[in-house]
């Protein structure tokens, strides 16, 4: 029952069956003197493709061996000690985040004194099994009934209409206009939500900061545009990403992000909301709305508003880091190399050599006098096409 | 009007530049005294093959004159030679009077600048000179007198002299009492300045009395006095042009031949044969080196460079050898494990150069995640300050430890509880300063001291490696006793498989494991093996230090016994380990059985009899 509900995508796997098949395959090589070996989609930027078609970025041919030996066997014995946890999820129909699943196993350990060395350390240690196991059968974490925090993605409108089915069958609707203050919390469950617009809206902002959004939405952005606003929270998390990819597909807005002008803004949140994150290469496709566009802060922006910035300073650990990044981004993501995202690429080009960084917030130093100053400029850059 | 220009000694410009002799705090103050005395006692007991017993003490006697310093006493006393009374005043009152000047020998001494600057801060700081008492073996009783600097006249006073009893047949014996810090221990400590000493010195017994310690001795571990090398003929490509010509004008009228082959080292008929068909005129060789032309000595030169010659003598520079330098590392505390290595005399800089390197992990010293102590000797003389410009310091930086079992960040000094002692003996050495803190590194002197520092490390990392091997082995042997059964368990739930397939798969883990350990076992091997060939020929060459043989049973088990690691180590660290592990692994498959018999249950008697079969 609770399959249906949190299925996040049309999945034709049965998870429990790949996984007794998978783990009756490993048992047979085990028999026959024969060394297993579990192999997982490669999950890192050396193996990212990207296809401006497609928009996000997806696997290449890299897979991750795993094959049993002394060094391995440690790994080996706890992706079957996790998977059986998830399994049981899946058939009892109970959710948990991460951090309950290494709970969850540290209380199993606590019972049977044999699986003491299994005993995660961190949770660091668990998850990344976790992520190992998804990789490997190439599903969602989420479909293995493993939810992370639905963080960020707060969103305001006084247009869009939710309707979510829940887990009894039943329906939920929610008119965001009715929520007076409070903005509506998207779960991480985008098949479960149906998007109607009450009215034509006309764009969707997502602002990096969830403070600047409510101020934006506080000084009456949504009631004087038909629009949709949205506190992203620093690096979207999945529920972010899938809500996005929902509302670019159901209502079809333009949609435009602003945040800050650095390498951190560009690639760790931008890149990842509109292609997705190499992390995460099997599920972006559901989880990223490439036609998110990049409404600033632009270099440009800088110039026209005289905004002030911070220098980069190399000596500076974090700092010089950022910039590092800025480079091998340019250097090794082929999202930043292909060149429909030239100009996005020029704006790490250019953060690279002016060695600065400009926060959003920095519009608030435009005419001190007008409030709605933030606002303007805003919403006159979506007019005027400033974006990229 | 011009200004009326005067001209003052050069004690007077010490005086007031004594920082740059090593006087720069009254921590600094205190080092530069002790060391100036103990290289002038370790030199001339060298010089008179005498084996230098030396006595120090230092003591805090009172207050200070100057701010935040105590009056401290250093006295050391040698049984060297002892010193001819008239000169008394020359050597402790006299800048630049000394008797090593230029000489080309690998002397600690030098210039005769040190111990004249000693004399001149007691006499500024409190008032009074050196005090020394001296006897050579010729005279009955003892002198005893105060030096003081004539600072204008830079010369030696002597005040107070007389003749006293003293009961040893030579020697001399030197006090000073000056403001000053005593710090023992760090980089520029006095703890630290005497351990140096005894490493490179193994032939020195030393008694010393150090603020807050006990009195120690630290007995000689070698009977042999370096030879101190004879100041010998220069070597032709140590020198550049101007000095070329100025060194034949010295010859006056001889052949050039003969300026050739008297005037250097390393040059004969042969190797003048070896001059013409390079390119250099048959008719200079013969021509008076007085009638030579500017141009002509510079067609010889370029030929005398561009000629293959035979390096220069070693007889020029001076070592301390391999095997006095494993004897000596022991006595600087319990050693885990040691490598040292004398490379061959080479020409950097056109001058002859050896590099020593003695690399040692220590029981009771430093920690994992620390530095090594790097311990930087200039002819034998420890350098302290300034370790960071120093060419030895770069070299040992950009070595990559990590390729010997090491930790280390990038182009830093690695880190572990390990004293890397770096000796770099010169006739000249290009110091950066006068105070000689820091050796001024070319690429080629740089390159000299990596290589071997390279070779130390191969060395070490031989023991490292038997080491992490062993590790490696109980780790595995952990690994597959621990995982294996819960791995099979797992599998079987999930699946649901009958208890039939859960043996078989155990039975083909086991196997499976087993051929992993003995994998782990044949690289430990291989490693034991390794280091023992390591050791079999140190200890062949006799530079395995005061290292017991292996014992049959040690022998045929492979254990870590023989040259690089002292008897006092193998009680402690690694010893069991290995036996352990080996056992271990033979034992490998029972207890895995055992370990799957506790887990399940009533399958004992299957596991029990694949134990058997194991």
């Amino acid at each position: 029952m609770t399959d249906k509900i949190i299925r996040i995508r049309n999945l034709t796997k049965d998870i429990p069956k790949e996984a007794k098949t998978l783990c009756d395959a490993v048992l047979r090589e085990l028999e026959n003197a024969n060394r297993p070996v579990l192999e997982a989609v490669k999950c890192s930027l050396d193996n990212s493709e990207y296809d401006p078609k497609v928009g996000y970025l997806t696997p290449g041919d890299k897979r991750v061996r795993t094959e049993l030996n002394v060094s391995s066997v440690q790994k080996m014995a706890r992706v079957v000690f996790l998977l059986e946890i998830l399994l049981d999820n899946l058939k009892s129909g109970m959710v948990n985040t991460k951090r309950e699943v290494y709970y969850i196993s540290k209380g199993k350990v606590k019972g049977t004194p044999s699986l003491k060395p299994l005993d995660f350390a961190d949770q660091d240690e668990s998850d990344s099994i976790i992520d190992f196991i998804g990789d490997m059968m190439e599903v969602y974490r989420e479909e293995l009934n493993c939810f992370a925090n639905d963080r960020g993605g707060q969103t305001y409108s006084q247009q869009l209409v939710v309707t979510e089915t829940l887990p009894d069958g039943e329906t939920a609707t929610i008119d965001l206009s009715t929520l007076g203050t409070s903005p509506f919390q998207p779960k991480n469950k985008p098949q479960a939500l149906k998007l109607k617009a009450k009215k034509k809206i006309d764009f969707c902002l997502v602002v990096e900061s969830e403070g600047t959004a409510g101020t934006l939405v506080a000084n009456g952005m949504t009631k004087r545009h038909n629009c949709i606003v949205m506190g992203a929270q620093g690096v979207p998390s999945n529920g972010v990403r899938g809500w996005c990819k929902l509302i670019q597909n159901q209502i079809k807005v333009p949609i435009y992000f602003f945040g800050d002008l650095d390498a951190y803004t560009m690639q760790n949140i931008f890149r990842t909301l509109k292609a997705g994150s190499a992390a995460s290469l099997i599920r972006n496709s559901d989880f990223s709305a490439p036609e998110v566009r990049f409404l600033g802060v632009l270099p440009e922006d800088v110039k026209k508003y005289d905004l002030y910035c911070y220098p980069v300073k190399e000596n500076d650990q974090a700092e010089a880091r950022s910039l590092k990044k800025a480079k091998d981004a340019l250097a090794n993501d082929p999202f930043f190399q292909d060149k429909k995202n030239r100009r996005l690429a020029a704006i790490l080009e250019w953060l690279v050599k002016n060695k600065l960084r400009c926060e959003q917030q920095a519009l608030f130093s435009v005419n001190t006098k007008d409030p709605l100053m933030a606002e303007k400029i805003i919403v006159d850059k979506i007019k005027s096409g400033s974006f990229v | 009007m011009t200004k009326k220009i005067t001209s003052s000694s050069t004690a007077e410009y010490f005086a007031k530049n004594l920082q740059q002799v090593g006087f720069s705090s009254p921590t600094k103050a205190v080092l530069t005294t002790l060391k100036e005395a103990v290289d002038n006692a370790l030199d001339a007991c060298e010089e008179h093959d005498l084996l230098p017993e030396i006595r120090v003490s230092i003591k805090k006697v009172g207050s200070g004159a100057s701010k935040s310093t105590d009056l401290v006493e250093i006295a050391v006393e040698d049984n060297g030679p002892g010193i001819d009374p008239d000169d008394l005043a020359k050597v402790f009152g006299e800048y630049l009077a000394s008797s090593k000047f230029g000489r080309g020998q690998c002397t600690r001494g030098q210039q005769g600048i040190g111990i004249s600057a000693a004399t001149t801060w007691a006499q500024l700081t409190n008032a009074m000179g050196a005090r020394v008492t001296t006897k050579t073996a010729r005279m009955r009783k003892a002198v005893s007198a105060i030096v003081d600097v004539d600072i204008k006249g830079n010369r030696g006073v002597l005040k107070k002299k007389d003749t006293i009893d003293w009961d040893i047949p030579h020697g001399t014996k030197v006090e000073f009492r000056i403001d000053g810090r005593v710090q023992l221990n760090g980089d520029g400590g006095l703890l630290t300045y005497l351990e140096g000493t005894t490493l490179v010195n193994p032939h020195l017994t030393l008694h010393y009395e150090l603020p807050d310690l006990e009195t120690k001795t630290v007995e000689r571990v070698s009977q042999v006095l370096p030879d101190v090398p004879s100041a010998t003929l220069p070597h032709p490509h140590t020198m550049k042009l101007g000095e070329f010509m100025t060194h034949a004008h010295l010859y006056g009228k001889v052949d050039f031949s003969k300026f050739l082959k008297t005037g250097f080292s390393r040059v004969t008929d042969v190797t003048i044969k070896e001059f013409v068909k390079n390119g250099m005129p048959r008719a200079l060789v013969d021509k008076p080196v007085m009638r030579m032309s500017e141009e002509e000595f510079k067609t010889a030169f370029s030929v005398i460079q561009k000629t293959e010659l035979q390096q220069p003598s070693t007889r020029s520079v001076l070592t301390v050898g391999e095997e006095a330098l494993s004897k000596s590392i022991l006595r600087l505390g319990e050693v885990d494990f040691f490598s040292v290595m004398t490379r061959k005399p080479r020409i950097c800089d056109f001058k002859p150069v050896v590099v020593e390197v003695a690399l040692a992990r220590f029981l009771d010293r430093g920690a994992g995640d620390e530095p090594v102590q790097l311990l930087r000797f200039a002819n034998r003389v420890p350098l302290q300050f300034d370790k960071s410009a120093c060419a030895i310091t770069k070299a040992v930086e950009s070595v990559n430890w990590r390729a010997y079992g090491l930790g280390q960040s990038k182009d830093s000094l690695p880190l572990g509880p390990y004293v890397f002692a770096v000796s770099v003996v010169s006739p000249f050495i290009k110091f950066k300063n006068a105070s000689k803190e820091t050796i001024d590194g070319s690429d080629e002197l740089i390159e000299e001291i990596r290589r071997a520092l390279m070779q130390a490390g191969q060395k070490l990392s031989r023991h490292i490696r038997k080491e992490s091997r062993e590790a490696d082995l109980e780790r595995k042997l952990q690994h597959i006793e621990q995982f294996g059964p819960i791995l099979v368990e797992g599998l079987v739930r999930i699946v649901g498989a009958p208890e039939s397939r859960k043996k078989r798969a155990e039975d083909g883990l086991k196997k499976l494991l087993g051929r992993d350990t003995r994998d782990a076992e044949a690289a430990l091997s291989d490693a034991q093996t390794k280091l023992a060939a390591l050791k079999e020929r140190e200890r062949r060459l006799g530079i395995g230090g005061n290292v017991e043989e292996p014992d049959a049973e040690d022998r045929a088990g492979g254990d870590a016994a023989a040259s690089g690691s002292p008897p006092a180590a193998r009680k402690g660290k690694p010893g069991g380990t290995s036996k352990a592990s080996k056992a271990a692994g033979e034992a490998v498959s029972a207890r895995f059985a055992a370990t799957t018999t506790k887990a399940t249950g009533p399958a004992s008697t299957s596991a029990t009899s694949t134990g058997k079969k194991a």
